[in-house]
């Protein structure tokens, strides 16, 4: 069953286009990666299937519905990017007052998920303003899981979180999609979505820049590898497999490379090498990836 | 939506409360005032000083008729009164939809599964509520003051009348301010224009009444449909300003409604 079907959505903001002709369908029980940097359409993709915002064309299904249609909203959960909660409230009013919107949908993945996201509960009898930035994003988590929707919808979820509540988050939402639920992660994150998701969709500029599973995306991502050597540059270095591009400027050479690099390793085995770069990839490599597939003749 | 009056409910019941308690204790007073203090004899020995002029000026168009009555009914007309009931309609429609969406809170309300027809409706009705609540306390006062200081310058009926008059001036301000706030997303500026909107009103109702060749202003003034001194002194039932405001109210709030179910949010 499909929980979420994207059916060529724009969404123009006067002369700006945040979202351009976007396809995408999510099913059941799938953890589903929404990559893009900042202002790539992502959190407007979000709202547009919440029914905040309306679209210029296109349709957007949720759970069988149209997002105006309020009994599919019940088994939504929705963490917004930028979380703002009523200061005033204690943390405890804060939740309850959420739980009330779904009189018949009890809270009670609550308990859990303070051992998930490791709420202190003392701190459920202070006001929302006197806690930490991390503590009211654990808050936002919390109520948008603890009614056990169907569909989650999370825009940038682990900021502000420590690295193991990240961790524990990543498994409690691994366990909650064996149970069939699905979750739209959104993220600009490029190592917490390939730790997390099965697929993942790459957005930028509003615009669709593929849509993959994390397994072909590891093997076609472009990566960047940086070599200083003592003497000049090998001349053989540039012609190995899987070196898509090369740029030398006197002892370094800078290379894009894809695929096994196990032959390029060992033929660098054999050189004096100074200084080697090779770091974890982020988004502008993938960006990178996609870039060349297109000059090499379309999207891989 | 129980909800959300549940929320609004402990959010501003302090500042509703005291706003009631005041304009009560400033009704009160002017009983007070009145029943202990030869305010008429005093305030006629006054204006003799004063140039033809001026006298009939403010004879007529401040207190009408120079009894306990006219001043009771001035008190209802006086700026502060005015100011409570106004200031109470456009903090609370400045804030349902621009200061929700200043404090980043309305995003996550409207992915919750409440429709957008509920939500307003259930700020209006909490609105309605908190001016109809101000209004019977404010009545309270005077009445208190009536029975404290044994004299009875009008009875409930008339009253009751007037709180109605008072209930929809203020109404029609929160619907043209909640008309503002639905196109607005700052609780701030949208109050400030609540407020200059009420004040121009003012200053045309005072400048039209003291100078004649400005009457053709009083039409223009929301205040004008506000009418104290005629439902107390001059015991005249005034049909047309209720129905005015009435009219105003059902339409700023209606196009409210348009325009919040139509706008992207936040």
């Amino acid at each position: 069953m499909l929980t979420l079907v994207i059916n060529d959505l724009s969404k123009d903001y006067g002369r700006t286009h945040a979202l351009r002709h976007v396809n995408l369908t999510i099913e059941e029980g799938e953890v589903f990666g929404y990559l893009g940097p900042n202002g790539a359409g992502k959190t407007t993709t979000l709202r547009i299937a919440l029914g905040l915002v309306h679209p210029t064309s296109g349709s957007v299904e949720v759970l069988g519905n149209s997002p105006f249609v309020l009994s599919s909203r019940v088994d939504i959960g929705y963490l917004p990017g930028e979380l703002n909660l009523y200061g005033n409230l204690t943390a405890g009013a804060l939740l309850d007052y959420f739980a009330g919107f779904r009189p018949h949908h009890p809270p009670f993945l609550r308990k859990t998920l303070f051992e998930v996201l490791s709420v202190d509960e003392s701190d459920l009898l202070r006001r929302v303003k006197f806690l930490s930035h991390g503590t009211k994003q654990k808050l936002g988590l919390i109520i948008a899981m603890q009614h056990d929707p169907k569909l989650l919808l999370l825009d940038e979820p682990t900021n502000g979180l420590d690295p193991l509540v990240q961790k524990s988050l990543r498994e409690f939402l691994k366990e909650r999609a064996q149970l069939g639920r699905t979750v739209f992660f959104s993220s600009h994150v490029l190592s917490e979505v390939e730790l997390l998701c099965r697929r993942v969709a790459i957005l930028r500029a509003g615009k669709l820049v593929a849509v993959e599973s994390i397994e072909n995306l590891r093997r076609k991502m472009v990566r960047q590898l940086r070599i200083r050597f003592r003497g000049s540059v090998p001349g053989n270095i540039a012609q190995q497999e899987s070196v898509v591009h090369s740029e030398i400027v006197g002892n370094e050479i800078r290379l894009l490379i894809r695929g096994d690099i196990n032959p390029l390793l060992k033929l660098l085995g054999q050189t004096d090498i100074e200084h080697i770069v090779f770091p974890e990839p982020e988004l502008e490599d993938i960006f990178l990836t996609y870039y060349h597939s297109r000059n090499e003749g379309g999207i891989a | 939506m129980r909800n959300i009056l549940k929320r609004l409910t402990s959010r501003h019941w302090l500042f509703i409360t005291v706003s009631g308690c005041l304009l009560a204790g400033f009704e009160f007073l002017l009983c007070a005032m009145v029943s202990t203090v030869d305010i008429v004899g005093a305030f006629s020995e006054l204006t003799k000083t004063f140039p033809l002029f001026l006298r009939t000026l403010i004879e007529q168009q401040l207190f009408g008729v120079m009894s306990t009555a006219g001043i009771l009914a001035f008190g209802w007309n006086h700026p502060i009164t005015l100011a409570l009931g106004t200031a109470i309609a456009i903090v609370l429609a400045s804030r349902t939809v621009a200061g929700e969406i200043e404090s980043g809170t309305l995003e996550l309300i409207m992915s919750q599964p409440i429709s957008r027809r509920e939500y307003l409706t259930g700020h209006i009705i909490f609105a309605f509520f908190s001016l109809s609540f101000i209004s019977l306390l404010g009545a309270g006062g005077t009445l208190l003051g009536q029975y404290v200081y044994d004299f009875q310058a009008f009875r409930v009926p008339s009253l009751f009348q007037l709180i109605v008059n008072y209930c929809l001036l203020n109404a029609a301000w929160y619907g043209i301010t909640l008309l503002i706030s639905v196109y607005g997303r700052e609780a701030g500026r949208v109050a400030t224009i609540g407020f200059l909107l009420a004040l121009i009103s003012y200053f045309l109702n005072v400048i039209g009444q003291l100078w004649d060749k400005a009457g053709f202003l009083l039409p223009y003034s929301l205040h004008t449909y506000y009418s104290p001194k005629q439902i107390l002194v001059e015991n005249i039932f005034p049909t047309l300003n209720l129905t005015l405001l009435s009219i105003l109210t059902i339409i700023t709030i209606s196009a409210a409604y348009w325009k919040f179910l139509r706008r992207d949010l936040p």
